[in-house]
């Protein structure tokens, strides 16, 4: 048991390596998505809706398969898991990011937009320092709940083989014939990580909805 | 040539089929072992017990905070070692059951407090019984208030079963990744599985609101939504995904 605390730690570090790639991943391209779903530019709207709506609708392991079999046909097989994960987890999560941050962008109400143009701030002007410091306070609590969401589903990734925590653990499982212990102490870590983000998360939400 | 790959993929629709049909029992089941957990799990965190609190709370923690696959591992891999030995499917159904009770547990709390306390003091007033205002006055009002969040951790609970394919179940993950390691046709093969997860929780949400319609007519039916458009907003933003 104690023996195998080298290889989960090694698992668990890939684990925050690719955590950290995929949220970043998740939020650029989620951030893309939002600004397309409220352009003003006729049918862009209704494929950033239409893009929303199929992984919301579709589970992860979905996500992973298609993004590592397609990288394992054109790129061979030696197509890195950590990239493919990484890019299956941003693009699946940046779903949900377009939709957070989109309703962060409507909850800031009209009478700000008008009242920067009364001030005169150009548009870009009144997104950035009217609306952009609005939507991050009320879309933040939110968005480090996906980020939780985005850590728990990297032991996903082990479905296409990639060494972190989960794999870690299911190949100490596999040698060892001790499930229990191996993967009660994998949860440790993965609790360890979320538990401290979740926490902040409900004092946070608690604040916004009694403003 | 494309044509061809489509036909070779279409011919495995009757296991899709079945897949789907596996799928949704496991949806079903484990949703209402979620349900019956979290209704016990929210009476449990809400009561008078400092110990009962503390168990409910450290369900739902620990539940919330470790990744619903490792959860899987446990119910299948770790209970068997403790003399508890379940079929694949089984295992999958509490497994989920489990993961999404957690989650449901914080949705119904907030439906028991979202029924107004002046209706309790009328209940009491009026000489009902503390489990008829329960079943009469509290859980149909909760339920009501709640629903769109129960029909979004039903949808949770049919994305889920896509990881039972790593314990071998036959659900539609599981089968596509079969046919795809048969035919290597991962567009047609994988792209069949989307439209089948995608009809299946657009099909539940349409279930789910055909059920809403029969059982809460008379006073949802053409309510607006309260409050202000930005605390609507706010609302939505926060969600409740899990």
């Amino acid at each position: 048991m104690w023996g195998s605390l080298p290889i989960l730690w090694s698992g668990f570090i890939l684990t925050l390596a690719l955590s950290a790639v995929s949220i970043a991943g998740s939020m650029v391209l989620g951030l893309i998505v939002a600004a397309l779903r409220t352009a003003r530019i006729p049918l862009v709207p209704i494929v950033a809706r239409a893009y929303v709506e199929v992984f919301r609708g579709s589970p992860i392991p979905i996500t992973l398969l298609f993004v590592y079999f397609g990288a394992a046909l054109y790129l061979g097989y030696s197509v890195n898991l950590f990239v493919a994960a990484a890019v299956g987890l941003s693009v699946y999560h940046s779903a949900f990011v377009a939709e957070i941050i989109r309703s962060g962008i409507e909850a800031v109400p009209a009478g700000q937009h008008e009242a920067a143009q009364i001030l005169g701030l150009k548009a870009h002007q009144t997104f950035r320092w009217v609306v952009l410091p609005q939507t991050v306070k009320i879309a933040l609590p939110p968005l480090i709940g996906q980020c939780i969401s985005l850590i728990k589903d990297t032991s996903i990734a082990s479905i296409i083989g990639l060494v972190e925590l989960m794999k870690a653990g299911q190949s100490i499982v596999d040698r060892t014939s001790d499930p229990l212990s191996i993967y009660l102490t994998v949860a440790v870590f993965y609790f360890a990580l979320c538990y401290p983000l979740s926490v902040w998360v409900t004092r946070k939400q608690r604040k916004v909805v009694h403003q | 040539m494309i044509e061809y790959q489509w036909r070779i993929v279409l011919a495995y629709l009757p296991d899709y089929l079945h897949a789907a049909v596996l799928a949704l029992r496991i949806t079903v089941l484990g949703f209402v072992l979620a349900f019956a957990l979290a209704v016990i799990a929210a009476l449990a965190r809400d009561s008078g017990s400092r110990v009962l609190r503390f168990a409910g709370a450290c369900y739902v923690e620990v539940i919330r905070n470790t990744p619903v696959l490792l959860q899987i591992f446990i119910v299948y891999f770790a209970f068997p070692t403790l003399g508890i030995r379940l079929s694949a499917v089984t295992a999958g159904i509490i497994a989920l059951g489990v993961n999404v009770g957690a989650y449901l547990t914080e949705v119904v709390r907030a439906g028991f407090s979202s029924v107004e306390r002046g209706q309790l003091e009328a209940a009491q007033v009026l000489g009902l019984s503390r489990l008829s205002v329960f079943t009469y006055i509290v859980a149909p009002q909760a339920l009501r208030n709640v629903y769109p969040s129960l029909v979004n951790n039903l949808v949770q609970v049919l994305l889920g079963t896509s990881l039972l394919s790593t314990i071998a179940v036959p659900e539609i993950t599981g089968v596509a990744t079969v046919i795809n390691a048969r035919t290597l046709l991962f567009v047609q093969v994988f792209g069949i599985a989307v439209v089948a997860y995608l009809i299946l929780s657009y099909g539940l949400s349409v279930a789910a609101d055909v059920i809403r319609r029969l059982l809460f007519r008379a006073p949802s039916a053409g309510r607006p939504a309260s409050g202000t458009p930005k605390r609507r907003a706010i609302r939505a933003a926060i969600g409740t995904r899990p």
